[in-house]
């Protein structure tokens, strides 16, 4: 049991009635907050429908558009309901309400794996180190957890805080899935509402998850001048014995290290190389810069099939489910350390370290099932040396030579383009190849998504992802580039620093380009787009595969994005905060915005903070190749906060958008909170959720999303000047909707002061009678 | 027009019912039918091939006949560098969303009737598609790409680029005479 203490105060009754002070004091006096550190503010522990009428606002606002995937619902065996045009299923329930549910869905699933990937990190870090392990993050972070302040109203002191943070987190998952079961929530606004209720509490989950790693295995502390460490599919030393970490947890991963170093064989890249894939592969270089970075999520069949490793350890996310079937094929031992991800495979717990080995090496069992993360730590590390010898990097990519025999059967008949994910010609990339030709297939590796979906369905068996790797051989070789280290949080330091340009908008814009790795043109977009942003002063802030393909692209002096940007958070800064649940820092950074610079109450006040963020602080998220169910969470807990994003266009097959109406003046109008008056503040941010089809616009549109009411004039004029720059050189002219976001000449860009001034004639733009207010959607903080 | 058609991602199977396979010589039937047609473009029209010209070129052919076109993403340039002035810039949601209202048009004058897309990467596409059928059933819908898009009310089949080159050919010829 992790808990420290077994009494469980539910948020119902914390949040029910008028709080009692009674309860209020026990679970305050439970969770070590005798030190009064600010008062408590209206809404500790939201439950479902606390926040209820915040939503509803935002959501009047930027209406749920949806885009079904599936005119079907097959939930419950009265299905499957023809919803389509109007139709309500067996149980009532109509189109849109079902796309509601499914956006929930997959937002409760997207929690909910947070939020057991904290549980497991929390309990087996307490189980480590203990209880009362403390929660510093050192003297420049006196704000540590602000999710969990904002939400909970707790300011987490241990380890074992932390453990009972997760019970609340668990207990909101389970009360907003419930609502997904037939005959429950029947409104596609109620369940948008609680899909914004899980992405909030998915938010303080993934913070428990980083923090509690950062602090135990001290990870960089959010220095901007973390390690550069070494990233992509060259990067691997096949001389030595090489373990591959593949997935989200990296307790796991550790456990190696610490054996590898206890047993005196060294660290990473000593006598056994270790890379990792995916987020783990993150954090594995928080501990130790000296492990590596093979690559996200796309790059799992390519690493497995190259023959690089040697034993294969998974935790959990993001592993390909076929992992034990693709590692067998290249004769490498798998070790599944989670009980999320077993793989069928035999548990081996109660089995000594060198029987379990042997079984590994000698062939008898392809894999095994090993929850005990110490023990594991040393079966793979002893399995990889083991092998090495043995496997020789056998590999299943064949050499150049045998890429046209391999082709040759190939009809050009499409199949494989058409269950293509991103729709790539790989069927034309093939058939060239039978003629002699690889170049087209060598050009499919860096936009290929390494689903291997081609190889399911081609009539002939050929297999166009492994000639796509034989072909790109020779450039895989050199994919070898310099990522800094997850730095994890963003120093309070920084904050005041930033804090005052970012709010009256001298700073453009942070843009935080996050999450996986369905990239519609490969990840050089990513790199693309955050040099750009970068060089126009923008913080960038990555996270997750995002951070890592960022440096794929090199400048006119060879340097990757980390190597030509500083990684502080300042105008111009690139951040690599770390893995997906770091993205909890992103947020958490425009939290301590509203607290530390803006002196707004933190604690248990989240609808005044969402409010200021939404208002104020210029932030967007950017999760280009987003495809997973915590993208789904992740962005719509952004929303709720008050944060744009914008999705790839994959991203629209989640089904579901937040999309506000520019001309609807009634929903852009705000409360001047020094006077009550309303007022119309344009439409800044104009969208909340957005999917786009292409780079150039993408660009476009993160100008724009930085746009704020509360705006300086040079603030304005300088976030416009970006605007229309970018417009000028993607469209060719200035932006049809200038109008909207010029309040008086002052925010004139001055670049383009003469033909801005000549399109604000013509179409008869007048400075607005009140350029300036203090603008929130809460009646309630009007002072008058 | 009894094809039978897969969609042209095989996965992209949404419902029963699916678009309506029309030949080409449908095409410009329909368009010349339509009292208040609507086409809307965007990057992929910059990158797909409509003969030795980009697609582009087809979409500024038919806004010249005076077939009022949006460009969404990055078309925009490319259309007024052919002379052409779009009615609108938007994002596809954007102008999406909005016809999902049978009173929001461009020029003020009411509902169109025939909303057509060309040019927008297959699976963006095929979800707006999915918004108009289930969400503006007063809209008609048709495909221009040469994909076969099951949400859509009318779609060409699957095509070979050169087969679908020569209905936009005819296309553009019918609806200049
Ligand atoms: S949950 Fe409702 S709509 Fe879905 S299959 Fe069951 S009855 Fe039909
Ligand atoms: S499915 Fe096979 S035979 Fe058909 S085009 Fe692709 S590689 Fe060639
Ligand atoms: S492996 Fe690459 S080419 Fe094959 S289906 Fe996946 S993305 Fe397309």
């Amino acid at each position: 049991m992790s808990e420290k203490w077994p009494l469980k105060v539910s948020a119902k009754e914390i949040t029910s009635g008028l709080l009692h002070a009674k309860d209020v004091e026990v679970m305050i006096g439970r969770l070590a907050m005798e030190e009064a550190w600010e008062p408590i503010g209206p809404t500790p522990f939201p439950h479902v429908s606390t926040l209820r009428s915040w939503d509803h606002k935002l959501l009047g606002r930027y209406k749920p558009f949806y885009a079904p995937f599936c005119d079907y619902c097959c939930l419950c065996t009265y299905g499957k309901c023809d919803l389509s045009k109007g139709k309500l299923g067996a149980c009532g329930l109509d189109l849109k309400a079902q796309q509601g549910r499914i956006v929930l869905l997959a937002c409760c699933i997207g929690a909910a794996t947070h939020t057991s990937h904290a549980r497991h990190m929390v309990d087996h870090l307490i189980e480590k180190y203990g209880h009362d392990f403390p929660i510093n993050l050192g003297q420049d972070i006196a704000v540590e957890m602000p999710h969990a302040r904002l939400i909970t109203g707790v300011k987490p002191k241990t380890l074992g805080d932390l453990a009972y943070l997760l019970n609340y987190c668990e207990q909101q998952i389970t009360q907003c899935l419930s609502a997904t079961h037939t005959g429950q929530e029947g409104s596609y606004i109620d369940f948008e509402s609680k899909a914004l209720h899980v992405g909030m509490i998915d938010h303080l989950s993934m913070e428990i998850a980083d923090v509690a790693q950062i602090v135990a295995f001290n990870f960089p502390k959010g220095d901007p001048n973390a390690p550069l460490t070494w990233l992509g599919l060259g990067v691997l030393d096949l001389r030595k014995p090489v373990v591959l970490c593949i997935g989200h947890n990296v307790s796991a991963g550790i456990e190696v290290i610490e054996y590898l170093e206890k047993s005196g064989l060294g660290g990473p890249g000593q006598t056994v190389d270790i890379g990792g894939l995916c987020c783990t592969a993150h954090d594995i270089t928080r501990y130790r810069d000296q492990a590596k970075v093979v690559g996200p999520i796309s790059d799992q069949l390519r690493i497995i099939r190259s023959g690089a490793a040697d034993a294969i350890m998974t935790d959990e996310q993001c592993i390909r489910t076929n992992v034990l079937f693709e590692a067998q094929r290249v004769k490498t031992p798998l070790i599944a350390t989670s009980d999320k991800a077993s793989y069928g495979l035999m548990d081996v717990s109660d089995l000594p370290v060198e029987k379990i080995v042997e079984m590994l090496v000698s062939g008898s069992v392809p894999g095994v099932y090993l929850p005990d993360l110490e023990k594991a730590g040393a079966v793979v590390a002893v399995t990889a040396i083991r092998m090495a010898p043995i496997r020789q990097k056998f590999k299943i990519i064949p050499d150049t030579s045998q890429i046209q025999s391999a082709a040759s059967k190939c009809t050009l008949c499409g199949t494989c383009r058409r269950n293509c994910p991103i729709d790539l010609p790989v069927d034309q990339a093939v058939f060239n190849a039978k003629k002699g030709s690889f170049d087209m297939l060598a050009a499919l590796h860096d936009v290929c998504l390494g689903c291997a979906r081609c190889e399911q369905v081609c009539p002939q068996k050929i297999a166009p992802l492994t000639l796509i790797e034989a072909a790109a051989q020779a450039k895989i070789k050199t994919e070898k580039y310099l990522m800094r280290v997850g730095r994890g949080p963003i120093l309070d330091t920084e904050i005041r620093e930033v804090g005052s340009p970012i709010v009256l908008g001298e700073i453009p814009g942070v843009v935080a380009y996050v999450g996986c790795a369905n990239f519609p043109n490969g990840g050089m977009e990513v790199a693309l787009m955050a040099r750009e942003f970068a060089r126009r002063g923008f913080i960038v802030t990555l996270s997750g595969c995002s951070a890592m393909v960022a440096s794929y692209y090199r400048n006119e002096e060879g340097k990757t994005i980390y190597e030509e940007f500083p990684g502080s958070f300042d105008r111009g800064g690139v951040v690599n905060v770390g893995s997906c649940v770091a993205n909890a820092h992103i947020t958490g950074a425009a939290i301590k915005i509203a607290n530390i610079f803006a002196r707004r109450p933190l604690r248990a006040n989240y609808e005044e903070i969402a409010d200021y963020i939404l208002n104020r602080v210029g932030a967007v998220g950017v999760a280009w190749g987003a495809y997973s169910q915590k993208a789904a969470s992740i962005a719509t807990g952004c929303n709720r906060l008050g944060i744009p994003v914008i999705v790839g266009p994959q991203g629209s097959k989640y089904r579901r958008m937040y999309l506000g109406k520019a001309e609807d003046r009634d929903s852009f109008t705000v409360y001047d909170a020094r006077t009550g008056e309303q007022s119309w503040v344009g439409p800044v941010p104009e969208h909340l959720i957005i999917a786009l089809e292409n780079m150039n616009e993408c660009m476009v549109w993160t100008a724009k999303l930085c746009i704020r009411p509360n705006d300086t004039t040079k603030g304005r004029m300088i976030k416009l000047t970006h605007y229309v720059d970018l417009y000028k050189r993607i469209y060719g002219r200035l932006p049809p909707d200038l109008q909207m976001f010029v309040r008086t000449e002052a925010d004139i860009p001055i670049t383009f002061k003469d033909e801005v001034v000549q399109h604000l004639k013509e179409v008869g733009w007048k400075p607005w009678e009140k350029p300036s207010v203090d603008p929130t959607l809460l009646r309630r903080l009007v002072r008058v | 027009m009894a094809m039978t058609v897969k969609p042209w991602q095989w996965g992209n199977v949404p419902s029963h019912e699916m678009a309506t396979p029309v030949k080409g010589e449908v095409v410009p039937k329909l368009m010349k039918a339509a009292k208040r047609p609507l086409l809307i473009t965007g990057g992929e029209a910059l990158k797909e091939k409509w003969g030795d010209k980009p697609l582009i070129d087809f979409v500024a052919e038919v806004a010249k006949i005076g077939i009022p076109v949006i460009a969404t993403a990055d078309s925009y340039k490319a259309l007024r560098d052919r002379g052409v002035e779009p009615a609108a810039i938007m994002s596809v949601a954007d102008v999406t969303n909005r016809l999902q209202d049978p009173a929001w048009s461009i020029d003020g004058k009411g509902s169109y009737d025939l909303v057509m897309y060309v040019g927008i990467s297959y699976q963006l596409q095929s979800q707006m598609l999915s918004t108009l059928k289930n969400f503006a059933t007063h809209l008609k819908t048709m495909s221009l790409d040469r994909y076969f898009h099951p949400n859509a009310t009318f779609s060409l089949p699957n095509l070979k680029q050169d087969e679908w080159e020569q209905v936009l050919n005819n296309v553009v010829k019918a609806l200049k005479s």
